[in-house]
């Protein structure tokens, strides 16, 4: 009968279905079946979820492999935005990944001072890096003078640029503001748009907030404001707003709806003539076309008040051991084998990021490495970005209100006062 | 029958042609997705969205398939829809017996529950479920997920079930119950196979449903190899670059199962709708 | 041991045993310590710590709440009716015997059949308002002055969205619709038409009627799927441009998420809930009455 073969098939499946419910349980790894289970297993999860990125890892697990017979690596992407919300469920699991990537300052901070994150300050010790990582770089992974962080890699953000356009009107790289006003007016003139920018993820609007603001108000004052402990309706923040970002948007030196792009996007603008500039971090060159390649080159943020210390966007990406880590040796020798000068020569080479370990042969680094190298290392202060310096509610509401300024440049008072209360609210909380 | 009002067949004409313009225009996202599935990621950066692709290139197909996991992470969504259909079905078809066949103290109560529970925004069964996973040593494994799906669609599927199986007259029942019968009996032999046009229409839904959830694997699951489809899929979306082309060609291969599924159970589905509303 | 009677007095509570064991420790269970959250404040890391009805007052001064509460009304109010109407004559026109009627049908039912993301990334293709279709399409028609960013435009975003949610729901509509009208007594139109009545009155004092019960069913389900809607927000806009498309599904993940802040979430969460709530009592009653009169 029709309906017994119905129900028989549905039991089928049913009992098919279960099966693999066993061995769901197991952990099944890159390595091939038949792998006892008394085998040293380490987990790491990392965010590197693009394309290169991605394969660079990859490859660094075979050599830790090699170089670890008796150890099983299980190597899990996830994707970026949502590996910020895996991280809670990780480290608040009775068995969470061994090596996890992470971002340096506040955001790592958070986990640290909540007691989540193992001290690793004798992994430092043994490894030698105390003496290998600049003093910037162990200064932001210690708490209370113990090491947590181990940072891995960090990249600058300048002002990209068209060398076609600059070349065709004969323009020359601009160092103050006033030049950089210029250049804009300039090419507006003739047609081009000055800055292209796609801000549907909001954080490179919130990139011209971290530069005005420190440009204009100093590097202080903006790490402070990241603290909560400056006021947002400060008539300081106002003039961000008034003087310098409201005035750039109403004269049209940016693109029509950024907030409709996301920040690649925006690049075609860029290529196809239409816009000349875009702030933005180095990892452009990832994205960017390559028959277009050749033609990009950057400088640095133009210097608004030469009183005021200069402080520029370098945020670093690292890793750090929950503390609840089922296999912390492993996990340590994992940590030990990214920092090692061997394993971040190979990433400055097949990813052109710049490493943490100062004992990487600064040949590896290209000419483009160097130059924005050098940006990093004539600033007096190097920031984390906005959302990563500040605290992850505060970031938002702050980036909702940049994007909100954006529609409506006559509207910093209000925008501000809403961003105060907010800050109120959020960090006596 | 006869019909009073006859339209010309020139309007009948131009009326049918609106048909199809409204047709192609109400698919035309779909080519889209199809065309630009069938481009390089260069090409479309440089050409912009709706240039034609310069080069057919199903390259992507196969790099969806390898590098982007498919070749795991569909096996997977496989794995954990289909024990969480058969058991939220088998599960809710016992509730909605009850609640159906039987006047009982407590039986609107339970009928409210299930309803209720269709309406929760699961949001916030988040993180408590993920705490609830963890203590039950199920976190990461295909169980937690499968536990969660069944539980969270028994509310629909009881609804649904129930309003059902009160189509079918009593004296059905009672007269197997007399010729001996047991209750479970009953359920089995007769009203299972009564419902089971109902059970293909529900199961046409649920299985898109749980197929393609995305936040709860976000949540339950930590090891890559054991995602589903839907979080496989975008870990596709790096943190800076997005490879288009990629992401929509595993986004179409990854709906050719719901395609199949509809496709072969249309007729149950509809055949169901029919029977439920009929008497 | 029991007494027969009594054993099967048991009986539905055998049947419920499991079901309800599951539903009670899975969702019932969750939901309750959901409540108990909405009155806590929580990182969702350390303890929770109990503050009173305070995350209630924030939000009731939140201005993103009360945006996301007008954008699920709206959200409501349109995938309701567009769907209804443009599903409900989509199936009248092909429930005629016309060539090709299952390809019709198939074509308007296929975009349920896409999972939200593909629909979210495509259609957020179709907006871009340098080189997206719809732009494109109103510039060489002459209307170029209607092009916008369709979806960072703050004025239209919500519409944006909801068009692409509505899109994909009038084939089911159309389906369930369909099947319903299968079900239309062909006698009782046949009689109509002998008493003079004309199509428009066939149509409203004979098949809406007995279409009812497919209606509220539509009604029902596209309740639940608006409030719940998030998919489309998330990969679309966000939420975005600054909270303009938020709803109030969106508003609860971001917070609960992204900020970390898990009791706020959990009270926003508890108001959604309270509010489908109130449409599934609404329904309940409907049946209660219906139920008794029978």
């Amino acid at each position: 009968m029709k309906n017994k073969i119905v129900v028989s098939v549905l039991a089928v499946l049913f009992v098919l279905g279960m099966a693999p419910l066993f061995a769901g349980g197991q952990q099944e790894g890159a390595a091939e079946g038949g792998q006892a289970a008394d085998q040293d297993v380490v987990v790491y999860n990392s965010y590197w979820a693009d394309p290169e990125p991605k394969r660079v890892e990859a490859e660094l697990m075979e050599m830790f492999r090699e170089q670890n017979p008796d150890a099983k690596v299980i190597h899990s992407t996830v994707a970026h935005e949502d590996f910020k919300q895996a991280i809670r469920a990780y480290l608040t699991s009775s068995a969470p990944p061994d090596v996890l990537t992470w971002f340096a300052g506040n955001r790592a901070r958070f986990f640290i001072d909540k007691g989540l994150i193992m001290d690793i300050s004798d992994v430092w010790e043994e490894a030698g890096w105390n003496e290998n990582y600049a003093k910037g770089f162990r200064a932001m992974s210690s708490v209370d003078d113990k090491q947590y962080f181990l940072p891995g890699s960090w990249y600058w953000w300048a002002i990209y640029y068209d060398t076609r356009v600059f070349d065709e009107y004969n323009i020359e790289i601009p160092e103050t503001w006033d030049e950089l006003m210029a250049v804009c007016e300039k090419l507006k003139s003739n047609g081009v748009t000055p800055f292209t920018v796609g801000t549907k993820y909001r954080w490179t609007a919130a990139a011209w907030f971290d530069y005005l603001n420190m440009r204009v108000n100093g590097p202080e004052f903006h790490i402070n404001l990241m603290l909560g402990k400056e006021s947002y309706d400060d008539p300081r923040v106002l003039k961000v707003f008034n003087e310098y970002w409201g005035p750039m948007i109403d004269k049209g030196y940016f693109v029509e709806s950024p907030a409709s792009y996301a920040w690649a996007e925006a690049i075609p603008f860029m290529t196809n003539g239409d816009a000349a500039m875009y702030l933005m971090g180095d990892f452009i060159r990832d994205s960017y076309p390559e028959e277009d390649l050749q033609y990009l080159d950057f400088f640095r943020f133009p210097i608004i008040d030469p009183n005021v210390p200069v402080g520029e966007d370098a945020p670093t990406d690292g890793y750090f051991i929950p503390k609840k880590s089922q296999n912390p040796e492993m996990a340590k020798k994992l940590l030990k084998f990214f920092g090692s000068k061997e394993v971040q020569e190979y990433v400055a080479k097949e990813l052109g990021r710049l490493v943490t370990n100062n004992k990487v042969d600064t040949s590896v680094y290209n000419e483009n490495q160097m130059k924005g190298r050098e940006i990093i290392n004539k600033a007096d202060y190097v920031a984390q970005f906005y959302d990563r310096d500040t605290t992850p509610e505060m970031a938002d509401k702050g980036m909702n209100g940049f994007m909100e300024f954006w529609q409506n440049t006559d509207q910093a008072e209000e925008i501000t006062d809403k961003l105060e209360k907010a800050r109120q609210q959020l960090f006596e909380e | 029958m006869p019909r009073q009002t006859t339209i010309p067949p020139a309007v009948k004409m131009i009326l049918y042609l609106f048909l199809v313009a409204v047709t192609l225009i109400w698919l035309v996202p779909i080519f889209i997705a199809v065309i630009t599935s069938m481009r390089t990621n260069a090409d479309i950066m440089s050409h912009g969205f709706l240039a034609m692709p310069k080069t057919v290139d199903l390259k992507s197909y196969i790099e969806a398939w390898q590098r982007g996991g498919l070749h795991k992470y569909l096996p997977n969504s496989f794995i954990i829809t289909m024990p969480s259909l058969v058991l939220t079905l088998l599960l809710s078809s016992l509730g909605a017996y009850a609640l159906a066949r039987f006047k009982f103290k407590g039986r609107t109560f339970f009928y409210f529950l299930f309803v209720g529970g269709t309406m929760l925004p699961f949001q916030i069964l988040l993180l408590p479920v993920f705490k609830l996973s963890d203590a039950l040593g199920i976190y990461d494994t295909y169980l937690s997920l499968i536990a969660i799906h069944t539980a969270f669609q028994l509310g629909f599927c009881t609804f649904v079930l129930r309003n059902y199986m009160m189509t079918v007259p009593i004296q059905v029942m009672e007269s197997a119950r007399i010729d001996g019968c047991t209750e479970l009996g009953i359920w089995g032999k007769i009203m299972l196979p009564l419902t089971l046009p109902a059970f293909a229409a529900i199961a046409t839904l649920e299985f898109t449903w749980i197929f393609n959830d995305y936040i709860w694997p976000l949540v339950l699951i930590r090891t890559a190899e054991k995602m589903p489809v839907t979080t496989g899929l975008a870990t596709l979306q790096g943190q800076y670059v997005q490879d288009w082309t990629v992401i929509i060609s595993g986004a179409l291969l990854a709906t050719v199962p719901t395609l199949i599924v509809f496709i072969f159970l249309q007729r149950y589905f509809i055949a169901g709708l029919t029977l439920g509303s009929s008497k | 041991m029991l007494d027969a009677k009594t054993r099967y007095k048991l009986i539905p509570y055998a049947f419920l045993g499991i079901p309800v064991t599951i539903y009670l420790i899975w969702i019932i269970g969750p939901m309750l310590y959901s409540f108990y959250l909405s009155f806590t404040k929580w990182d969702g890391l350390t303890s929770p710590e109990f503050i009173g009805a305070k995350n209630y007052r924030m939000l009731f001064q939140d201005e993103v709440f009360y945006i996301s509460l007008s954008n699920n009304l709206e959200w409501i109010i349109l995938f309701m009716t567009v769907p209804i109407v443009l599903g409900l004559t989509l199936a009248m026109v092909l429930n005629k015997d016309i060539p090709g009627a299952k390809t019709f049908k198939a074509s308007f039912f296929l975009p349920m059949v896409l999972s939200l993301v593909v629909c979210g990334l495509v259609w957020s293709w179709l907006y871009s308002p340098h080189s997206g279709l719809i732009n494109e399409v109103l510039r060489r028609i002459g209307l170029g002055k209607l092009a916008t960013g369709w979806l960072s435009n703050p004025k239209v975003v919500m519409e944006s969205v909801i068009a692409v949610a509505i899109w994909r729901q009038v084939g089911y509509v159309m389906v369930l619709y369909l099947a319903g009208l299968q079900s239309v007594d062909q006698n009782l139109l046949d009689a109509s038409e002998v008493d003079g009545a004309n199509a428009v009155q066939r149509f409203f004092n004979v098949i809406m009627p007995q279409l009812a019960p497919v209606t509220v069913i539509v009604i029902v389900i596209s309740i639940i799927d608006s409030l719940r809607a998030f998919d489309l927000v998330s990969v679309m806009t966000r939420g975005g441009p600054y909270n303009q498309s938020s709803v109030l599904a969106n508003f609860m993940y971001i917070e609960a998420f992204n900020n970390y802040r898990m009791g706020y979430g959990a009270a926003i969460a508890v108001i959604i809930f309270i509010i489908s709530l109130m449409f599934i009592m609404f329904y309940l009653t409907r049946i209660a009455r219906e139920e008794t009169n029978a």
